[in-house]
């Protein structure tokens, strides 16, 4: 027996097949569970370029010692070295030789990776990972095969949503139900996709049929075509399904009429049926004092169902009825005053009207627990962020009391549970301000769950605006770029080990990248989100592929791409 | 063979030796009673005087068939000194200090040009030079590597003295500026 052999039979050398596991980057040579583990990284084929080839957000998969494998995700890079004095004293750039053994030996690359999933031996399903692989471990990249297994496939419980980055053929597929099940948040800078990402999102949703949607459509990006910078239309919702899915209600018929976007009714809110608590949460934008919030509850009391429409008014009796207040004591003048110059900005809301026929609240409860998805359609009431609030905090209110009054009876027996509810709200931090969330239907909704079938999605540049309380409750985040630092630190508020992935974060690409991350996907990742086109229409319609861009506009397109 | 220890051993030879042993050489010697050839790289040649010499340099005008009879012929012989880095079992090349020292008056041998390959086809034996207290550490490395190197054919060397670098790299990465000079003498030499 030769020497080798000997101590082959003591020693055994690793019996891993090479061909499963990806390219080598380097092994485990310290970290911890909760502040991730440090790998040194192999000099590479052209020595020390291993490290320019490792991006953070890309997947690496260890292999322990006992047949486990951890997922893991690169968190940092840095330059290392064995001996101070090389920063020093560094190798002639000219001299190529000695540089070369330098960066065989004495310097390396280290990469910070965290520890996300493991396989355990003899199991298809990763679990979350308690331990952490032992030293000198192999780290490589994840093969294909190995992404692939940990976000599943795609079938009526997963939808494709994007692939990881540098691996196009992967596909990396968002669990629907856990999508919905918890409230769930698009957050990112304006002009990095959001609006993209949500609807691809909600086109999932609406075709999976797991939810309905109640969309507060604020600048017309979801009900009908949307065009992009470079001038290249999008199919909105309405287009890619019927109307036995989704519906079009419009608060400004006339803007939607010119868009020529067809819609399938309109909103109009009765004055009387309007009550302090809708406006309440306004006092923020309005500039309502407490004391002013205080005086409408008293409004309300002391003139029933149309104290809104006697403060707005200019008929004379209405005016000797508010005065009477105030000679009697019960209301200073300077409040009164200060509310109706305030209140101003509702004679402007043209879908506020003494008449209406229609309980809209009562249609569009019925539409959403039948499983259509609503887009409410803002029109010129877009800019307008008081009626984008009122409207949106009035609807909510009414459409979640019917929700929980349903879910009450279902839990009684007397009826069937009510169908899954998603509302989609824009500019979120304006909701679920810390100072407002406490009160506001939204921050009830956020904080409540499930509980009555109703979730939130909200789509916001500005994170950090929003109660701690209420983000810590969001299941999933999709986040494209953020840079300013607190938005990062609110994205990532009560995400376990998750601050190791702000670098990650920060270095998103502008367009068309998001960190998704949370209760949807077994472990963060970073995506190229999909492209929201032929080929999505055609999965969501179950037709052939089609665009609707004419040859002309795909030149343009094209020309666009290339040259900006 | 003169002498020898577990880490070295000395060999005495004559001027005219077909090959003269050169500094940085690898040589072989018996040993074990031939089951195991030790391996060595030169790294000391002394040439002693004795009385004839101290009698002849004061002597004027010496002629020249005096001094090469002197050199020729000498009375004590030339001492070469080589430190121990490995052996040869059979087919197996260890790099090591060997079990046994050679014997006296074993004759000992230059290495081949294979058995040169063979041997520096590892680089532990550098650590074995590094180590030893009494040789020129520095110069004996890039000697026995310009030797090893040459050994090879020309498109093999520079992966090897690479290989060698990243070894001498390895034991010398606190002593930067030792490794710093043997790098670049490396280069010069070979």
């Amino acid at each position: 027996m030769t020497i080798e052999s000997e101590l082959e039979s003591i020693f055994p050398s690793n019996k891993d097949d090479p061909s499963n596991l990806g390219l080598r980057l380097g092994i485990i040579v310290g970290g911890s569970l909760s502040k991730g583990l440090t790998v040194k990284l192999d000099a590479g084929e052209l020595p020390g370029s291993m490290i320019e080839q490792l991006a953070v957000g890309r997947y690496v998969v260890v292999q322990g010692l006992t047949e486990r494998r951890f997922f893991c995700i690169v968190t940092d890079v840095s330059l290392e070295h064995t001996n101070p004095s090389i920063e020093s004293n560094p190798p002639e750039t000219t001299d190529i030789y000695t540089a070369e053994i330098y960066r065989s030996t004495l310097v390396y690359g280290r990469a910070n990776v965290a520890p996300m999933l493991v396989l355990e031996r003899d199991s298809e399903e990763p679990r979350p990972v308690k331990t952490i692989p032992a030293h000198f471990s192999v780290v490589s990249q994840a093969n294909e095969e190995d992404v692939a297994r940990v976000f599943g496939k795609a079938d009526d419980d997963h939808f494709y949503i994007g692939n990881p980055i540098e691996m196009d053929q992967v596909p990396i597929n968002v669990n629907l139900d856990r999508f919905i099940e918890r409230s769930s948040g698009v957050f990112g800078k304006s002009g990095t996709g959001k609006s993209f990402i949500t609807r691809t999102l909600l086109s999932g949703i609406v075709k999976s049929g797991k939810a309905s949607c109640l969309i507060f459509d604020m600048h017309n990006d979801y009900g009908w075509a949307i065009k992009n910078e470079h001038g290249r239309e999008y199919k909105g919702l309405q287009q890619l399904f019927d109307a036995n899915r989704v519906n079009v209600i419009t608060l400004d018929p006339e803007t939607s009429q010119t868009r020529g976007n067809r819609h399938d009714g309109a909103l109009h809110i009765p004055y009387d049926a309007i009550e302090p608590e809708d406006i309440a949460m306004l006092a923020g934008v309005l500039t309502l004092s407490e004391v002013q919030v205080n005086a409408l509850y008293f409004l309300r009391r002391r003139l029933g169902r149309k104290w809104l429409r006697k403060l707005l008014s200019d008929d004379e009796h209405d005016q000797t009825e508010l005065d009477e207040f105030i000679q009697q004591g019960d209301l200073i003048k300077g409040t009164l005053g200060a509310i109706q110059r305030k209140f101003e900005i509702f004679r402007h809301m043209g879908f506020l009207q003494t008449n209406v026929r229609e309980d809209l609240v009562e249609t569009l409860f019925q539409k959403l627990n039948s499983g259509i998805s609503i887009v409410l359609e803002f029109g010129i009431y877009g800019d307008n962020l008081p009626a984008y609030m009122f409207v949106a905090n009035y609807l909510t209110r009414r459409i979640h009391h019917r929700y929980v009054a349903t879910k009450n009876k279902a839990f009684g027996h007397q009826g069937d549970e009510p169908n899954p509810l998603m509302i989609v709200i824009e500019e979120a931090h304006k909701f679920l301000d810390p100072e407002i969330s406490q009160h506001t239907i939204f921050g009830t909704i956020a904080r409540e769950l499930r509980k009555y079938n109703v979730t939130l999605l909200v789509v916001d540049q500005r994170p950090s605006g929003i109660d701690d309380e209420v983000m810590s409750q969001i299941g999933t985040r999709v986040t494209c770029l953020l840079d300013n630092e607190s938005d990062i630190r609110a994205v990532f508020s009560g995400v376990s080990g998750a601050s190791a992935l702000r670098e990650v974060l920060a270095r998103l690409d502008t367009q068309q990248q998001a960190l998704i991350m949370g209760h949807a996907v077994p472990m963060p990742v970073v995506i190229r989100t999909r492209d929201y086109g032929p080929e999505l229409y055609a999965e969501i319609t179950g037709g052939e592929s089609h665009d609707i861009q004419s040859d002309g506009e795909k030149v343009a397109q094209a020309k666009a791409d290339l040259f900006g | 063979m003169l002498r020898s220890d577990t880490t070295g051993f000395t060999f005495g030879c004559l001027l005219p030796e077909p090959e003269v042993p050169l500094f940085g050489d690898f040589v072989k010697a018996p040993a074990q009673q031939g089951l195991t050839e030790i391996i060595g790289v030169i790294h000391n040649i002394v040439i002693e005087d004795d009385l004839f010499v101290r009698q002849l340099i004061a002597a004027p005008d010496l002629p020249d068939a005096y001094i090469q009879d002197q050199r020729r012929n000498r009375q004590i012989p030339i001492e070469v000194s080589v430190l121990s880095v490995g052996y040869s079992s059979g087919n197996t090349m260890i790099q090591g200090l060997p079990p046994q020292p050679p014997v006296t008056l074993d004759y000992i041998k230059r290495c081949s040009i294979n058995d040169m390959i063979a041997f520096t086809d590892r680089q532990d034996y550098l650590a074995l030079i590094l180590n030893s207290k009494e040789t020129p550490v520095d110069e004996l490395i890039v000697a026995a590597l310009q030797r090893a190197s040459g050994a090879r054919p020309i498109e093999d060397r520079a992966l090897f003295l690479i290989q060698a670098g990243k070894e001498l790299a390895r034991l010398l990465s606190d002593d930067l500026s030792k490794l710093d000079s043997i790098l670049r003498r490396i280069q010069v030499n070979t």
